[in-house]
This record gives structure tokens, sequence and C-alpha cells, in this order.
């Protein structure tokens, strides 16, 4: 009995994938719990920014010279450094999450990459998402997930200039992608 | 009825659903297609589509983060 | 459901498949190795360990769900599918609602506070805005993830989106390098707006609330009716 409860269980919940709607309220509610925990709502790409700085630091340069880490509440807080923030604990839990999910369900395989065309798009597309994460103030999450129910507007303008991007890149990849 | 196999083996979104969608156009009614993915969301967003289609379809997992979609053409 | 030869293929195949759930015990490992972490992080800085359990919450969740904001706005174009795009939505209305009580309580009903005190994204909204997310969305879609979608596939061993990762941490600092320039053309010039401020908070509520149920409906009926390719 038990043992059949634990496998309709691993089979539900861990083997099968949840469907989307299950996914957006699960969300939805864990971004309302960190921004009432910690004041602050999901982001990422500013962490990916404190990392390169971090290494260029490495290298010796200064990132108080920086225009970008004078204005609009760019700068450290106070105690933190490149890596040691809340970005770079909630990016690595994320991708150490979805990891345990993949391993729990034996689905994580290493990937490899196919061609070097694939390549060079995954790069630049990294590089497009990352310069223009800058511009608007956020990605997909902090300038859209998070920033529509902060009833900011830049969350809907950057909603419908997204679409209008996404359909440039389609056209880029039905042309040279396939 | 004929089977056609195509390998999608490390390739990412969207380019499994191409795939399928490009083969399934040179099909006749009643061929299986057989797509070989090791890309988890194929197996929500391939399935999904060819259901929405109108198209049979089914999965089995092969190895581990690898699968198998069956689809067979219906229209 | 399916149909007779596809359950005769899958079962042809599936008596030739080994290995069934034999990576449960490494992540039985990696559950206790977060939970060491997490309870340094409990002792030593609390904020901190509770952003960690949410982070891994949040992986967990976008692995199972397969949810992928790339996907939001690309199968709509390609495939005529709206099916994340209204989980989306969907999840949007929660947040909403979340957000706001937040925000009413953090700002004590004093919703002329300046704007930069305000909890939450609010950033100026203009040109760059525009631009920004031009440019985002061509990537996502080239790159096959955005930047939620490539924190999960590192997860599930996609090497590809290591390379997405660094193309990130190149792009966001050739962005930062460039904030300035971006900055004296467009930003500075540029309000935040905080649509509270103009309407109030019970009006912005409803009309945000309402403007995202009508999204539904309209995903919804997109949804029906195009089933091809629309490229």
């Amino acid at each position: 009995m038990i043992k059949g409860d634990y496998m309709k269980f691993y089979q539900k919940i861990i083997k099968k994938p949840w469907t989307y709607v299950v996914g957006g309220i699960i969300l939805a509610i864990l971004n309302i719990i960190l921004f009432w925990f910690s004041g602050k709502t999901w982001r990422i790409t500013s962490g990916f920014l404190y990392w390169g700085m971090g290494i260029l630091e490495k290298f010796g340069l200064e990132h108080s010279n920086w225009y970008y880490f004078n204005v609009y509440g760019n700068e450290l807080t106070k105690g933190k450094t490149f890596f040691n923030n809340e970005y770079t604990i909630l990016n690595l839990a994320v991708i150490l999450g979805a990891l345990i999910a993949a391993l729990l369900a034996s689905e994580f395989k290493w990937k490899k990459i196919k061609s070097k065309k694939q390549l060079v798009f995954a790069l630049l597309g990294g590089i497009l998402m990352g310069y223009g994460s800058r511009l608007s103030f956020g990605c997909n999450i902090g300038a859209y997930f998070s920033a529509i129910p902060s009833f900011s507007l830049h969350g809907w303008v950057y909603a419908i200039f997204m679409f209008v991007g996404a359909w440039i890149g389609c056209k880029l990849l039905f042309k040279f992608l396939l | 009825m004929a089977e056609v196999r195509i390998d999608c083996m490390y390739e990412a979104c969207p380019i499994p659903l191409i795939k399928a969608l490009k083969k399934l156009n040179n099909m006749k009614i009643g061929d299986v297609l057989i797509m070989e993915t090791d890309h988890s969301c194929s197996i929500t967003n391939v399935i999904e589509w060819a259901k929405k289609q109108g198209h049979e379809v089914d999965y089995a997992e092969v190895a581990d983060g690898e699968w198998e979609i069956y689809i067979e053409k219906r229209r | 459901m399916s149909s007779s030869k596809i359950q005769e293929l899958k079962k042809n195949r599936q008596l030739n498949y080994k290995g069934k759930k034999n990576q449960l015990k490494y992540g039985l490992i990696f559950i206790m190795i977060v939970s060491f972490i997490y309870l340094y992080l409990f002792r030593n800085n609390f904020i901190y360990s509770i952003i960690w359990l949410l982070g891994l919450f949040i992986g967990f969740t976008l692995q199972k769900s397969r949810f992928c904001f790339t996907a939001s706005f690309r199968d709509p174009i390609m495939v005529g599918s709206t099916s994340i795009f209204k989980a989306v939505i969907i999840a949007f209305i929660i947040s909403t609602v979340g957000f706001a009580i937040i925000q009413y309580k953090s700002l004590g009903g004093n919703i002329d506070t300046d704007i930069m005190k305000i909890p939450g994204q609010i950033a100026p909204v203009g040109v760059h805005t525009a631009l920004g997310a031009i440019l985002f969305g061509i990537g996502m879609v080239i790159a096959g993830g955005c930047a939620s979608g490539t924190l999960m596939r590192i997860g599930e061993g996609f090497i590809l989106q290591l390379i997405v990762l660094i193309g990130f941490v190149i792009g966001t600092l050739l962005g930062a390098r460039h904030f300035e320039f971006w900055d004296k053309l467009f930003i500075s010039k540029s309000p935040a707006i905080y649509i509270p401020h103009y309407l109030g908070f019970p009006l912005s509520i409803t009309i945000q609330i309402l403007v995202l149920i009508i999204l539904y409906y309209i995903a919804d009926w997109y949804d029906k009716n195009n089933n091809m390719m629309a490229m």
C-alpha cells in the first residue's frame, strides 16, 4: 500500500512534467514570498553583470570608475561583493534546483554542442540579451515577470517590444539555423 | 505504413518542433514519425503541438534524459 | 488513446530500456549538499538562507513545468500556440495581487512617496526600454532560452547554455560600459511611471487584472484559431 502510494507520488510529482499553469502559479507565489521576505523581487541578469565585473576586477579594473555603477542605485550595497550577493545566491540556487529536479526524474544528461553554428548563435544570443538587459533595466524576469506586477509601465512596454524582437528572432532562425 | 526517424539530439527549442513539422508535411496519412530527442521541453512542447494538429502521439523514455516521440500522421 | 501502431513501437522500444531512475541517488546527494548550504546560510545570514531556499524551489519548478518565457513569446508567433503565454498571464494575475499588498503595506497608504523608495521593479520607461526589449527578444529566440531558461538548462546539463551564460556576462559588461551613452541619449530624459501614482491603488489593480483577463481570452481565442505556422 505505502509503496504503491509512493510510486504514485513519484510518478506524478517527480517523474512526469507538470502543466504550465501549475508552474506559473507556483512561480508567482515564490516571487511574492521572495518580495515579502527580502524586499526585492526576482532578478537575474544583474547577477551576471556582477560576476563579469568581479572577474574584470581580478585583472585590475576598478568598477567605481564606471558610470553605470554610480547611477540608478546600481552601486554595490555595503558589505556585498560581486560574488557575495543575493543575485549569486539566487542564480546558483536556481541552477541547483533544476539539477535536482532533473536528477530525481533521472533525466540528467550532458548535452554537447552539435555544431559551430549552434555555438555562434548561442554566444551571439547571450550577448544580445545581456546588452539589451542593461538598456531596459532587466531581463525577461526583472523587466517583465517582476515589473508588470510592480505596476511599472516599463514592464508593459517591455512585453510589447519583446514580441517584436521574438518575431525578428524567428525570421533569423528560419533563415540561418535550419 | 512507413516509419520515418529524425534525429534531434542536442538540438534546442524550437528546432525539434520545426523539423517534425517539415517532415510531417512530406508524409502520408498513417505513417509514423519517430523523433529522437534529449530536450526535456520537447516531450511537452512537441506533444502538445501534435495533439492540437490532430495526430496520434505518445512518447517513451529510452535512456536517461533521452526520449522517443511517436507521431502518427492523421490528416 | 494512442493508436496500436504507436503502442507496438513503444513496447518494442521499452524492452531495451535498462536504466530506470538510476540517477535518483545523485539527486538525494545533491539535496543533502543544498541542505547543508542552507543550514550554513541560516546561521550566518537569515535573508540569504530564504533566498537560497526560494531559488531552489524556483529552479525545481522551472524544470518540472518546462516553464520557458522564450516559448511564451515564440510559440504564438511560430506555431500559434499560446498555452505558456496563458500560464504567464495567470502568474501575473496572482503576483499583481501579492505585489500590490506588499507595496501598499510598505508605503503605509502614502502613495505619493518618492518613486525611488517604492519597493519592486520600477524603472524609467522610454525608447531604451523598447530597444532593450527588441535586442533581448532576438537574442532569446536565437539562443534558445531566456535568462531563467538558461539557468534551468545549465542545471539539466546543456553545455550550450553555458556558452549563452558567457555571452550574457560579456553582453551585460558591454551594456554597462556603454551605459553613459544611452543614459545621456534616452534614459535620463525618460520618467519612471508608477501606475498607482496616477490612478491610485484600487483602480490600478482593477484595471491591470481586467487587462490581463482580456489578454487571456484573446490568447485563448488565438490559440484555437491558429494551428498553422504563421511564418
